[in-house]
Formats: C-alpha cells, structure tokens, sequence
C-alpha cells in the first residue's frame, strides 16, 4: 500500500462511521473477559442482526475503558454512556430503552450504584474529568482487533507524516521538543536516548518495545497493547525510521496471552497493508517487527536483561556502561523504550512536540497512566497530567477509599518503590516530587492502603519479590535481599532486636549503592521509605531489651 | 488426597519417539526458527505448552538439535518461572498474588486450598489431578482477589467459590 | 595510539583509552579487592568488591567492566567503598557453608585472603545455612557446593578456553548453584573433558582434586590467563 492508498483507506474508513447511528463498545480487556464480557458482546452482535439494525449501529469489542471493578462495561457512542455490570439478561434492559427507545437506563449507568446521580455522558462522571487520554485515547472506542477502527481515528497518519514530511533528525527533535520521559519508571528523557542511538553508526540498529511489566499492581501495558496495538506498531516504526532500524521487538510477558494475541494480529494486518514490511507506504524505509514472549522474570524488565533474554539467554543484567544505545541487542546499537513511551509517540509527531509539553509540569511534561488498585472504590487504568495530586487521584477520580476508611498510605512504583502517608497527599505526580519522597514513579502501579495495612508487612512483601526475582548474578542483591527479607520477617514476627533494625538499615543502604542494576537499586526502596514514613510500626515490633 | 513433590513420570522416562505430534511440533518449531540459539526461549514455550512442562527427554531433544550444551538450555530454563520441570497436574489453579491481591486476601485464599486439599503452591496432588501455583500478577488487579482456573480467570473470589470451582473441574473428569 | 589522562585516587595517570579501570590499577600498583575477576576470562562486574566512585556518576562502578575516559577522575579507596567491600565479604562468608578449618584451600584461599584484607574479625549477619551437595562422583575431581561463592569463574574458563561448557548456573536469586550438563552428576557429564581448568579458577576449595588433605591444595589461576595469552600471541 502507497500513501495515496493509505489515504483512500483513511476516509473510507471514517466515511463508514459516519453513516453510522451508533456504535456500541463492550469492553473486552482482560478485566471484563474475566467478567463475562464476551457473553455479551456475542448476544449484542445477535440481537442487533436480528432486528436488522446492523447498518445503523456497529457493536465491536473493544480495549480497556478504564473503570475495571465495575464491568463487564458497555459503552454507547456518540452518547459516550458508559453502562457497567452487563450480562446477558440485563442488557435486554439495554437494548429496549436505550437502542430501541433511545432513552439510557439510569439505574444501570456507570457507578449507579454509588453515585447519588449517576451520568449519562461518561465524561462529565469525576472518574473521567479529571483524566487527559493521550496514551489511552482511542483505547475503549476502537476495536483492537481491526485495523480498520485504527484508520477511522486517524491512525498510521504519523507514521505517513514522518516518512514524507520529516528527516529522521526532524523526528527526533520534535520527540525532544515534546520532553517526553521514558514511562518505564526510569524517566530518561526520551529524545535524548534516541538522538543517542542514531549517533551510532551501524548496519543494523534495533528498537526494542518493553512490554515486561513485571509490577505487581501494574497492568497499563497489557492494556494499551491489548486495546491499540496498533499505537504501538505505529510509534516502534517512527522510531525506528528516526534511528535508522530496520528490525524490531517487542517483548510480552508471557503472563499477557490475550495482548500477545492482538498484537501479533496487528502485526499481520499492518504487514498486510505495507505498514510494516519492505519500502513502507512506498517509501525506501523497511521495517519489520516480531513479538517475543517473556518467561516470567522480573528482572527482564532491565534493559540488559530484556536484550539477554531476546537472545534466548538468562536475563540476567550486564554492567553498564556500555549502554544498549551503543551496545544491545547483539551487540547492535539498541533502543529500548517502554509500551506507554511508544504509545505517545504517534499523537506527538502527529500534532507536534510543543503541544505535547504544554501538558504537565516543568520537568515532567505530558500526561501519565496509573492503575489503581487496592483499598480504593473505583480502581482501574487512568491517565492524568502530569502533576496532578495524589489526592486528586485517589479521592475525585478513585472516589475515595472503600467503606469510608481512612487512607494511610499509597504504594507507587511497585517493588521498586515507596509507600506515599497522608501528609503527603497534596504530593504532584511528577518524576521529582515523588523522588523527593522517597518514591519512585515507576511504571504506574498505584496501589491504595487504608488502617489495616501493615507497613511492615507491606515491606517485607515486597523484599519477598525481589529476593524471588533476584538474577543472583552480583553478590548484594543475591545475599543482600535474603538477608533483608529475613530480618523483616523477623521484626514482623515479633523477634527482632533494636541490632536487627540497625543491620538491616546499613544493609538497605549497601543493597542500594552496590548491586549491579536497577533491581537490587531499588529492591530496598519499599523498606527505606517505609522506615522513613512509619518507623514507628517497626520500632513497636522491636523487642525491648530487659 | 496428598501431596507429593512431584518426580517425573515414568511415561516420559523413555526416549522420545519422532511419530509423537507434540515432539513433531518441536520440531517444526526449530526448523522455522533456522535452528538458531536465540531462538532457545520462543522454542521452550512450544515444547511447554505441547508437553505441560519440559521433561529432560525433550530438553535433551532440544539441546541437541540447537547444538546447544545441556548446561545451557538447564541454566535458562531454570531461570524463568514460567518453565516448569515437572507436571503441574491435569488441572491447576493459579491463585495471583500481586501487591492488590495480596492485600485483598490472596493468602487467606491459598490457606483455604491447603487445608481442603492439602495442597502448598507448586505441590501436584498425587494423582496428579491437581496443581496449585501463585502467580506475580497477572494484571486482574481491578478484580482482585483473582485465581485462574485452568485457563479461566475468575475475579473477585471468595474461599467457596474457588473450591466450588476446583471441585467442579476435578469431579467432572 | 594516543593515551588518555586519568586521575586515580589524586595521581595521574596517562593510559590506553582501551583499558578498564581494573587494568590501569594493577599496572601501576593501585591495589584493587576483585573476586569474579580472573585475567583472561570476559568480565562480569558480579561480586561488586572492585567498586569505585567515578566523579560526575552517581552510581558506583564495577572498576572490571568500565573502561577509563578521558579526565576520568575515579577514587578507589573511599571509607564508603571500604565499608562496602567489608559487608560484601561478610555476605559471601554468610551464604554457604565455609567452615577453613577442614577446607583444602586453608591458607590458600582467596576467600580467606579477602577476609584478612578487609579485616574482617566476625560475622555480624546470621549465616544462611543452606543444604548444599558435595558431588564426588568425578573419578579425579570433588564439586563442594557448600564452598562455592558464585563467582563463576569455573562456568566461564569452561566454555571460553576449554570450550566444553559443562558448567553452567541454574535457578536465580539465592537459590542458584553452579550445574554440570543437566544437573547431572560431574562424573555422568558428557561435556566434561576432565581438564581440570575449572579446579584452577576456582578461588576457593570448591573444586579439588581428590587425594589432597586438608590445607594441601595448590592452585594455579595465573595458569588461566597464561594459557589465554599464549594463544593470543599463536594468533
């Protein structure tokens, strides 16, 4: 396919939608599988047939809307009503008032049951004003598993604009301008690492998509790849065109089989229609992209032992520098960015990268996804500015904690991360800011904890993690996380001495300067910054000498 | 039912036979990859999902045909958590145990399967019917606590209805 | 080939931009602590005794795996670095079962050498006690897991010089152990070409020859990285 047919396919695709009354979306993202989705979608498809209403309302499945604990979800475009806890007998309920009778039916909209008025356009509910979708925009509108729907919203339009329209040098500078910052947790700036991998002269080049998401508590990449592949695809190809790769991967956690399923699907209709492949859209840039599944390792997320594991290796990390930019995947100059960081790279060069940072903050510009779980009402996938308070997060938008507790702390980052108490709240959610306290961003794993946790159990929870994800390559995070582990387990059951404490703050500190990689870096960061905000909970643990 | 720590089966203790469909899919793995070491991981997951887990015949097989030292398929094997050397019983039930599980009761979830089937995770019981496995996440978090019955996620789940449902699975055989 | 200035714990140095930190210090007798450093074998920066602080780099670096850039200004004896290097021992002692007394390397032990360089008078973490095997079943040789600190210097000797790769490491986190074949008895290993080089490498009375009583064992690491260079130069 040429650019002229890209363009044809473009409008046929939303001249299709507008000749359309409605469009139905029933939420097919893991979450709602689980809940029955399909089901659903299969009976909508049916009815719709049977009444004959097939040209005038479209019923697809879609990717992950957002608000997972309260599906399955069915949403009814351009209304946008969002209806939630579908199945098949209530969604009779549906189709009469609403398809039928075009009225919504109150009582079964989106958090009905804990909003006094609950509303009909989905948008105006709290949960969604407060959100800017950049990286999830389209996601729960599209079907993933059509590249048509991507056409209908504009898509692979980037990718054209960066082959006709743009040096690779342009690329890059406008991907710097935008002052993205990896979404993998690390928060290195984006341009400046593939400015870094073109500099590299090389034959071959390649670009890496982590899709590793080992957080426990973290699931926005498996939703992004599972409800727009074709974002991805798009945003690996701009790169690669910007650094010079012909070749790319993206690395799936294993644990991911419906995201593994989408995207390799996408990669054959994008194949299908020259978007990827040889002289793409007619021009000389190449580009082919293969899927590789992960095995259950954590510590893949690494970049150097992502590549490791790519190769069919161990993934255990390697001593940097040198860096995968100069030296990655066999050997080759590497660019290795995270599943979220691709996700923005298309509306980036598709509007431009001022626009891009006039969202967010000063040093963290553009907008973040989080999951929410835990004690909180409505948990699920957000994506806010960057800079929005915790607060804001955990009480407008998540509705507040479950049964009117009070919030205690709020976990961020995962195993590599800290725990967030009460009198930070008001904290923005920048790279910084939440340094400065301690924690880390990561890669969007949010995590809400009322009264009832124990902080340090929380910590030797995860010190249990990384001990168990632990490559046992470098000596301290090999020794070092099961000898933190067994001391928290030892303060926890009540048996610990003030010496105890002490030795396992010495040894945090150590696990933290010395480990070889990122891992045991930040393996000892849940308990560090557990012990800066509640060490009073460890020292009441303590046995008092007699 | 007790438990056992489950050594490998007798069936597969004899040599692989080349007529076998799952050892012939291996096999077209390996050619479609070129045979390639690199490939060792993607050529792991087929022999896994054909066989449920990696009996040493078929790591031997593999070994072989890669040209591969057997220390170097065992250590990368060994290393991902997703490879598993022993069978992990006819029907298993994973239970997640993520940071929003764990703190919606995932552990009180697998201390209701050990005392109702005396099974710890990774533990097959001995007629190998069924296997019990914890999970890192697997990205329910907004369903938690949740537990994957064969391939079935079931969200939000209570102590009955995870024994209701391994009953059915075990029973309906 | 034009040499580069470095500074080393204050004194300057004019040195090959090809070599690493490690290198630069050996040759003008800056002594740095090393344990998964063998001369000859590829370098893997793991037992993290060789640290350094590098000025403008936050973190610490392996001095075995980071090459010197110009006006590189890097401090190698640090009260951090040495404190580190000292729990670093600590911990090797503590994860297996190291018990001098009736070890064939007394006295000989590079272990037991770091052990007096840092100084180290006792263990102040608990040791971790772990169920390890001791394999006899080689004819010549004697696999003591218990003695074994992961080092893996007998896994790389075995597949870069040998060739044979019988070594290799199996499981991760505390829980990995150095394998032969499929974690087969060393003696059943059909990769094993008994040369004995792992014996050599190995820094501490983990691998022995049998017939050696305690105390007796004489290794020869220089042996590695003689044998390394010699073909080398035949290139």
């Amino acid at each position: 396919m040429n650019r002229h047919e890209l363009q044809a396919m473009v409008e046929k695709a939303k001249e299709k939608h507008k000749q359309l009354k409605h469009k139905i979306c029933v939420c097919c993202g893991a979450s709602c599988i689980s809940s029955g989705s399909e089901e659903v979608l299969k009976k909508l498809q049916n009815e719709i047939k049977t009444r004959g209403l097939e040209n005038e309302i479209e019923v697809v499945p879609s990717g992950c809307m957002g608000p997972c604990n309260q599906g399955p979800l069915v949403k009814h475009l351009p209304e946008n009503t969002i209806y939630q806890r579908v199945d098949c007998e209530n969604l009779d309920r549906i189709i009469e008032s609403q398809i039928v009778e075009g009225k919504p039916v109150e009582d079964m909209l989106l958090f009905a049951d804990s909003r006094e008025k609950p509303f009909v356009n989905a948008n105006e509910d709290p949960f969604f004003k407060k959100q800017l979708k950049i990286a999830l925009k389209d996601c729960g509108d599209i079907n993933p598993e059509e590249i048509e729907d991507y056409f209908a919203v504009g898509g692979y339009q980037a990718l054209d604009k960066a082959l006709y329209r743009m040096t690779p040098e342009e690329v890059i500078s406008e991907v710097k301008q935008s002052r993205i910052r990896g979404r993998g947790g690390a928060g290195y700036p984006t341009g400046l690492k593939w400015e870094t991998v073109y500099k590299y002269v090389s034959p071959q080049k390649y670009v890496i998509c982590n899709g590793d998401e080992g957080d426990p508590g973290a699931f926005m990449d498996r939703s992004v790849l599972e409800g727009n592949p074709h974002r991805i695809i798009e945003g690996m190809t701009i790169a690669g065109y910007a650094i010079g790769a012909s070749k790319g991967f993206a690395y799936i956690r294993g644990e991911y089989p419906l995201a593994i399923k989408r995207f390799e699907q996408a990669i054959k209709q994008a194949t299908k229609h020259g978007l990827l492949g040889k002289n793409i859209l007619g021009s000389p840039f190449s580009f082919e992209v293969e899927v590789r599944i992960g095995a259950g390792a954590f510590v893949c997320g690494e970049e150097t032992a992502l590549i490791a594991s790519i190769e069919g290796k161990r993934g255990t990390p390697k001593p940097r520098p040198p860096f995968p930019a100069e030296s990655g995947l066999w050997g080759k100059p590497t660019l290795i960015n995270n599943v979220e960081t691709f996700a923005a790279i298309a509306p980036i060069i598709q509007n431009d990268g001022e626009w891009y940072s006039e969202t967010g903050t000063a040093k963290s510009a553009g907008t973040k996804v989080f999951a929410l779980a835990g004690k909180i009402n409505y948990s699920g996938l957000i994506e806010v500015p960057m800079g929005t308070t915790l607060r804001e997060v955990v009480f407008e938008i998540g509705g507040g904690i479950q049964g009117g507790a009070e919030f205690k702390a709020a976990q961020t980052g995962g195993p590599s991360g800290g725990c967030i108490p009460a009198e930070h709240l008001d904290v923005k959610m920048d790279y910084e800011s939440l340094t400065s306290l301690g924690s880390i961003m990561g890669s969007g794993g949010l995590i809400v904890m009322d009264k009832s946790s124990d902080m340090v159990d929380v910590a030797r929870f995860f010190m249990e993690f990384c001990m168990d994800e632990s490559c046992g390559k470098c000596v301290p995070c090999r020794v070092g996380t099961k000898m933190m582990h067994d001391l928290l387990q030892k303060i926890y059951d009540g048996k610990a001495t003030q010496i105890d404490l002490d030795r396992l703050e010495e040894l945090a500190v150590y696990v933290k300067e010395t480990s070889l990689c990122g891992l045991g870096g930040s393996a000892p960061n849940p308990l560090l910054s557990t012990l800066r905000h509640f060490r009073q909970e460890y020292e009441s643990k303590i046995l008092k000498e007699a | 039912m007790t438990a056992t720590h489950h050594t490998h089966h007798h069936a597969h203790a004899q040599e692989l036979s080349k007529t076998d469909p799952r050892v012939k899919l291996i096999a077209a793995k390996m050619k479609k990859e070129n045979h390639k070491p690199d490939a060792l991981i993607e050529i792991l997951h087929t022999a896994q999902n054909a066989f449920g887990f990696l009996p040493k015949e078929v790591l031997n097989f593999i070994a072989k045909e890669l040209h591969l030292p057997p220390s170097r398929v065992y250590s990368t094997v060994t290393f991902y958590h997703f490879f598993s050397l022993k069978s992990k019983g006819e029907h298993t039930c994973l239970v997640c145990t993520g940071t929003a599980c764990y703190v919606k009761g995932a552990q009180a979830l697998l201390n209701k399967i050990e005392s109702q089937f005396s099974l710890k995770p990774g533990q097959v019981t001995a007629d190998n019917k069924l296997g019990v496995q914890v999970a890192r996440c697997i990205g329910a978090c907004g369903l938690a606590p949740a537990v994957v019955i064969d391939n079935d996620v079931h969200g939000k789940v209570t102590e009955e209805v995870i024994i209701n449902s391994i009953n059915e699975k075990i029973g309906t055989i | 080939m034009n040499k580069i200035s470095v500074i080393i714990d204050e004194k300057k140095f004019d040195v090959d931009p090809q070599k690493t930190i490690l290198e630069v210090c050996r040759e003008n007798g800056i002594e740095i602590l090393t344990m998964c450093h063998l001369k000859g074998l590829m370098d893997i920066g793991a037992c993290r005794l060789c640290i350094v602080e590098v000025e403008g780099i936050n973190r610490l670096l392996s001095a075995c795996t980071t090459k010197v850039a110009p006006n590189m200004v890097v401090k190698t004896a640090t009260d951090r670095i040495k404190r580190y290097q000292r729990i670093t021992t600590e911990l090797f002692f503590a994860e297996r079962n190291h018990v001098c007394a009736v070890c064939v390397s007394n006295g000989k032990c590079e272990l037991q050498n770091l052990g007096y360089k840092v100084e180290l008078d006792h263990i102040r973490y608990p040791h971790l006690f772990p169920q390890c095997e001791v394999d006899t079943s080689h004819p010549w040789y004697v696999m003591d897991h218990n003695r074994c600190i992961m080092c893996t210097r007998c896994v790389r000797v075995c597949n870069e010089v040998e060739g044979a790769h019988n070594w290799d490491v199996m499981n991760r986190g505390h829980q990995v152990r150095i394998i032969s074949d499929f974690n087969t008895p060393w003696g059943q290993s059909t990769t094993c070409t008994s040369c004995g080089k792992c014996l050599h490498a190995c820094p501490t009375g983990a691998i022995w020859p049998k017939a050696i009583v305690q105390g007796q064992l004489e290794k020869n690491p220089v042996m590695v990285t003689e044998l390394v260079e010699r073909r080398k130069m035949k290139l």
